[in-house]
């Protein structure tokens, strides 16, 4: 009782602090444009359940020991699925006693009988290592009747043999077991002959490419469990996104039940979104968010509170800790009370900070993403985030490293000028309501697919009949036998290469061509890669890249060996490449036409939503020396490198002319319009869609009698010359525009459809976007770039965007 | 989706770019004459209840047999080269003792296969397994060929009885590549359980035990044509001039499988053959190398240089095998008959362990002082003459490299700092003589300061990290030696002024 009493003293205590930082704040916001909102989440209790009555009095023991006598009501609810059999996913917030919701019942099976075989993935070694801990422990209670084990790539390969003769349940990544356990499956005969269980934690970040692969590599996981004799059942916890069930099933290929009920209590906490104040309201210009993120992180650190600050780059995190130890220098001789954290510290040095953080000896953390997901660094006070992470579900994640389990805190997100975080600054009831973010993924990509198959057919011989997920074989596997990688015999086709397959397949992108960066300044020493299609934009000849915060001419760009040679440099510019993309439409996969105003009086006025396969060609033709911090233009070169094309998919609003006609602005104008347009509309796909902005391209192009239709020079316009533009020759209209958003990725990576069936909520949330921006005429935050020097830009786009019915 | 649209995808996959060009003929082999290829191949037709496959017999006069029951000294010879504990399994199952199997001719099944590749993993086949057993006087060969990948199951099966029958399993590099690939592919078929040898020796341990010091690679290919002096003419007289290169193997069994013609196979069968005879004599040559030690005039008189080094090898994988003595005894003989230099350090290095093991420190001092020692020619030395610098910057450079030699990784400069260090710990804690201790760590600590700003040195991670680790490891040695100095002094304060005086 006294306990208790002394926790909620020491909660209303911090509460007050955060209150106190919160009012400073609004002193200072007089407009009220600052602080966007301030979300109050009330404590809650915990809702418990019994323990079920199949569980085994060792593991109940075992439970009571570690201080867990009862359970939530979603941890029963799991518990009870999982034991009948069902795969389940899990969805529930961060420090809500997820992993007991697998551990229980997968322990519990082993204990019933030994024979029994877990298989846990994570998306990261690091996660895998932290869940380690509380196996171990729990193994110790039960007299080491289980063993648990990591397999990855620090594994010692003296310990393998054993891993896989002992392991009751193996920890492992996707990777590890794309390149590490499948092609090796009969080493793990006895794992697979009595896998019963997988588990897939943090689901929600197996999405996009990364899901697209982890769905074949669970096909090729099923399809070899089946080889041996088993069809292991599913478990999968998610952070909060709108569609985990979809998701879960699509990765699984099954059906899924989904457990959304939060059982676990939680503390009082409090949710600050905080808009930098404006500096130049004409150019839409704020203060530094990393500026600003130091100084509230300074204020929660002042009032003795413990505080993650998060960034979204390293380059970022080391100058938020300059900053930050600047402000709070240690003692002389101590080790300083703010610490960094991120990819790239020695994993000693890590375990250490983690330490420091849980028992409280360091007082503040900068890191990036390296510590959103599942570490233990215990519970802190607050969490300041220096711009939005990207996602919904990530912030969610971050926040929720403060007041894990008791006493209240604050999470406060800092945005940065971008479009997106500009969005969900000013519209904090998209952020605080029901999750509107999406994971999608596309394990039929082509280019995925079969180099899945071609793994696949490696690990075991390819039937016939056989179907991969609900992919029909016999024409794919006829073209990789003539490509030299298959052989058919009797009735099944057979691996016919020395290569390894898994080796040149990486599972975090659709293709493995990149470029390699060698720097040869000194010694020639390869500094880094970037794939291909970045490449072309990145490190073409005369390019200033840029590397861990250092810049790099690029002297010479060899394209048969895919090398960048570059040299250590110091200039004032950078360079932006001018790319010149066209888009052709090879086939229509479903379209509508969107009419609303039609219905009303105007009956001309015309556009069409559709989606379907495109050929993008796109070439780098210049680049433009731009200035730092001034952002002059202060100089521009000609390129000539060669076109790159890509087969994918898109989504597309064509605009038709009677809707242009209607239009009552110039043609430069116009243009304007639908090029802040697209950028806007961009912005709001990567938040729709849970993606990175380099996940989707943008084009604008003239729409095609028919598709797949070629006229003149291959279909294909000659790209501009860089002079001419240079000198202000007049736009060429478009007719009958399409305003494309295609998938940067070859093969598509499943973008475009739920662009094309969620086309009304896109073009609302764009208005908001462009109409809820504080700027006149157009800044980077609402319509782009292009808008720069246009009057009437953003105008234009918003007018467009009310033709087209939002 | 239409037909046209789906070419156009395919025809830009990267996943489909070709990475060969493929076989000019598409057809199956089994599409022609079934028994074309058979007859072709010199084959005859295995058949079993999974199918067909080929079988090439062909027995050798030579290498003879090599071991024979009552042959007392090989048997002796044998029990060295078993895997350690090997005697003491093998009643468990009903099975004659390790012993009495591994001394039964009978019992001996050497083994080779041709594979679809290095990497391992559950997609690399073994298309042509090769065994052969002594027989008449001779070696008898029996080679499994399947001509597709359907008539894997059916080879499998060929081998395993095989396999059941002689429960010794001989090999070179068996142990990590052609048994677990076999292993592979037994229980890739769910029907035939892999059998598991009773005793598996590898002729490739032994061998690098024994000849690394002379060659610079234990290929087999390589020993056949050092050792066993293998060539037309000879007793061994098969000639691997025409031999095909075996990192085109793959290509030719599956320019095969589709529908390439089966005489690229021809130097395939024959390469593996005469895998296996290299592999009998090899085994046979060990045998009689391991039982010449136990002879009363052992070892007789060295005659060349090559004998020497061999010699030298022998006590290597004497010494492997806990045959502490007779390994001190060979290496001695060795020694005395002259070696070259880097042998000469490396055999006084071993020389220094085995004695200290032994229990003659006496005998062990004087190794590792032989080893510092200035007599020592090419050895590094205390002096610090400009061409002693460019000696050492010589070992350092090509230590770097990694040149294939046996002597990698500046192992000169290793030899040196093992016997200051050894010196060092002998002097501190057995002789108690501090001084000593202290200038033979000196010593180490300038050979490592010296290799650090030798040139080149600063471009290879890997002598840095050595250098590195060698500093610290002599200069805490240092600091320890001195503290203890200093406590003596203190102990002794007059003994200390006067001497200063």
């Amino acid at each position: 009782m006294s306990q208790s009493l002394a926790v909620r003293a020491a909660a209303s205590n911090s509460l007050a602090r955060v209150h106190e930082i919160i009012d400073l704040l609004a002193s200072h916001d007089a407009s009220g444009e600052v602080i966007t909102a301030v979300h109050h989440i009330p404590a809650r209790d915990a809702q418990w359940a019994a323990a079920p009555a199949w569980m085994r009095s060792e593991l109940t023991a075992a439970y009571s020991a570690k201080g867990i006598a009862q359970l939530y009501t979603h941890q029963a609810a799991a518990a009870e699925a999982v034991h009948g059999g069902r795969n389940v996913v899990i969805v529930t917030p961060t420090a809500s006693g997820k992993t007991l919701c697998y551990n229980l019942p997968v322990l519990n099976a082993v204990l019933e009988n030994a024979d029994t075989r877990a298989l846990y993935l994570f998306p990261t070694k690091a996660l895998a290592q932290d869940q380690l801990a509380e196996l171990h422990d729990l193994s110790r209670r039960l007299n080491d009747s289980f063993g648990v084990f990591t397999y990855d790539g620090d594994t010692p390969a003296d310990a393998r043999a054993a891993i896989r003769e002992k392991g009751h349940i193996v920890l492992t990544n996707p990777d590890m077991l794309h390149t590490g356990i499948l092609p090796h499956h009969t080493r793990w005969q006895r794992l697979f002959e009595n896998l019963r269980y997988i588990v897939l934690d943090e689901l929600h970040t197996y999405r996009g490419v990364f899901g697209s692969h982890l769905c074949n590599v669970l096909r090729r996981l099923r399809r070899i469990a089946n080889f041996y004799g088993s069809s292991p059942q599913f478990i999968c916890c998610s952070a909060t996104v709108a569609n985990p069930g979809e998701l879960a099933s699509r990765l699984i290929e099954s059906d899924v039940e989904v457990l959304d009920a939060n059982g676990a209590p939680a503390a009082e906490k409090i949710f600050v979104l905080y808009n930098p104040p404006v500096v130049n309201r004409h150019l839409g210009i704020r203060r530094s968010y990393i500026h600003e993120t130091s100084r509230l992180a300074q204020e929660f650190l002042k009032r003795n509170l413990q505080t993650i600050v998060f960034s979204n780059s390293r380059l970022q995190t080391e100058v938020l800790l300059t900053y930050l130890q600047q402000a709070f220098p240690a003692a002389p001789g101590a080790p300083p009370d703010v610490r960094g954290y991120r990819g790239g510290y020695l994993p000693g040095e890590r375990r250490e900070i983690e330490r420091g953080l849980r028992d409280g000896r360091i007082r503040g953390v900068v890191s990036t993403n390296a510590l959103e997901l599942g570490i233990d660094i215990g519970s802190l006070d607050a969490t300041v985030m220096a711009g939005y992470p990207g996602t919904i579900a990530s912030t969610w994640q971050r926040a929720g490293r403060a007041g894990r389990r008791s006493g209240s805190s604050c999470a406060v997100m800092v945005a940065s000028s971008s479009p997106l975080d500009q969005y969900i600054v000013r519209n904090p009831e998209y952020f605080f309501g029901r999750s509107p973010e999406h994971a999608y993924v596309q394990p039929d990509n082509l280019e995925i697919l079969v180099n899945h198959l071609k793994c696949a057919a490696f690990e075991l011989p390819i039937a016939a009949d056989e179907k991969f997920g609900g992919v029909e074989l016999p024409e794919l596997c006829d073209r990789l036998a003539e490509a030299g990688f298959l052989h058919r015999a009797g009735d099944h086709w057979h691996w016919t290469q020395q290569a390894y397959p898994a080796d040149t397949v990486s599972l975090r992108s659709v293709t493995s061509d990149n470029f390699v960066i060698v720097d040869i300044t000194g010694t020639p020493e390869v500094i880094g890669e970037v794939d291909f299609s970045s490449a072309l934009t990145t490190v073409h000849p005369k390019a200033i890249y840029l590397h861990q915060g250092e810049q790099f001419h690029v002297e010479r760009m060899d394209f048969d060996e895919r090398k960048a040679y570059v040299k250590r440099v110091n200039a004032d510019y950078y360079t932006d490449a001018i790319r010149y993309t066209q888009v052709r439409v090879l086939e229509i996969a479903d379209q509508a036409r969107l009419n609303r105003a039609a219905d009303k009086t105007d009956g001309d006025l015309h556009a069409a939503r559709v989606w379907g396969d495109v050929l993008v060609r796109s070439q780098v033709i210049g680049f433009k020396k731009i200035k730092f911090f001034t952002h002059e233009n202060i100089g521009d070169g000609k390129l000539e490198l060669p076109e790159n094309e890509m087969h994918t998919t898109a989504f597309w609003t064509t605009l038709e002319r009677s809707l242009i006609e209607s239009l009552p602005y110039t043609l430069s104008e116009r243009q304007d319009g639908m090029r802040g347009l697209l950028h806007a509309m961009r912005s709001v796909a990567t938040l729709l869609l849970m993606c990175d902005q380099r996940d989707l391209g943008t084009a604008i192009g003239e729409r095609p009698p028919t598709p797949g239709v070629i006229a003149g020079r291959d279909g294909w316009e000659a790209p501009p010359d860089l002079a001419e533009m240079r000198a202000g020759a007049p736009e060429k209209e478009f007719f009958e525009p399409n305003l494309y958003l295609y998938d940067a990725y070859p093969g598509g990576i499943g973008f475009s459809e739920p662009l094309f069936r969620a086309h009304s909520l896109l073009l609302a949330k764009t208005r908001e976007l462009i109409a809820g921006c504080t700027c006149s005429k157009g800044c980077p935050s609402c319509v782009g770039p292009s808008g720069e020097g246009s009057e009437r830009g953003k105008e234009a786009a918003l007018t467009i965007l009310e033709r087209l019915g939002a | 989706m239409s037909t046209s649209s789906i070419g156009d995808k395919f025809s830009r996959l990267a996943a489909l770019r070709p990475s060969r060009k493929a076989a000019a003929r598409e057809s199956s082999p089994m599409d022609g004459d079934p028994g074309e290829v058979a007859r072709f191949l010199g084959a005859t037709l295995g058949r079993n209840r999974y199918g067909e496959h080929l079988v090439i017999r062909r027995w050798f006069p030579t290498p003879e047999p090599c071991l024979e029951s009552n042959d007392v000294r090989r048997t002796r010879a044998l029990k060295m080269l078993l895997p350690n504990g090997a005697s003491e399994s093998g009643s468990k199952h009903n099975l004659p003792p390790i012993d009495a199997l591994a001394n039964d001719p009978a019992q001996w099944l050497f083994l080779d296969t041709e594979t679809t590749g290095l990497a391992g993993g559950s997609g690399t086949y073994a298309f042509l397994v090769g065994v052969a057993w002594w027989e008449s006087g001779g070696l008898q060969v029996e080679q499994f060929f399947m001509r597709d990948f359907a008539e894997e199951h059916s080879l499998l099966l060929a081998l395993d009885e095989r396999l059941a029958e002689r429960r010794v399993l001989v090999t070179f590099n068996g142990k990590s590549f052609d048994w677990p690939l076999l292993e592979t592919r037994f229980r890739m078929t769910r029907a035939i359980a892999p059998r598991t040898p009773s005793i598996h020796l590898d002729l490739l341990h032994p061998s690098r035990q024994l000849w690394r010091p002379r060659l610079a690679s234990v290929r087999l290919a390589e020993l056949e044509r050092h050792v066993l002096r293998v060539s037309p003419g000879s007793r061994l007289d098969w000639s691997r001039d025409c031999d095909v290169d075996s990192s085109q193997i793959p290509e030719i069994y599956f320019n095969f499988v589709r529908g390439g013609s089966a005489e690229p196979l021809l130097p395939v069968i024959r390469h593996n053959q005469m895998d296996l005879r290299g592999l009998a004599a090899l085994a046979g040559h060990i045998l009689e190398m391991i039982a010449a030690q136990q002879d009363e005039d052992f070892p007789g008189e060295v005659k060349t240089p090559d004998e020497a080094i061999d010699l030298f090898g022998m006590s290597r994988l004497l010494g492997r095998r806990g045959e502490a003595k007779l390994a001190r005894k060979t290496c001695q003989a060795a020694l005395t008959a002259g070696l070259p230099g880097e042998h000469d350090r490396a055999a006084r290095r071993d020389l220094a362990r085995l004695a200290k093991r032994a229990g003659d420190l006496g005998g062990a001092v004087e190794m590792w002082e032989s080893l510092l020692s200035p007599r020592q020619g090419r050895s590094p030395q205390l002096k610090n003459s400009a061409e002693q610098s460019l000696a050492l910057e010589r070992i350092m450079t090509r230590g770097a490299i990694g040149s294939n030699s046996f002597f990698a990784e500046g192992s000169q400069l290793r030899a040196a700092l093992e016997a200051c260090e050894q010196l060092a710990i002998h002097f501190e804690h057995r002789a108690r003589a501090l001084e000593r201790a202290s200038q033979v760590t000196r010593h180490g600590l300038a050979l490592v300061h010296r290799a650090r700003t030798a040139q080149h040195v600063d471009e290879f991670s890997r002598d840095k990290a050595f250098c590195r680790k060698w500093l610290e490891r002599l200069e805490y040695r240092l600091a320890r030696i001195e503290r203890k100095a200093a406590g003596m002094a203190a102990e002794h304060p007059i003994e200390q002024e006067f001497q200063r005086d």
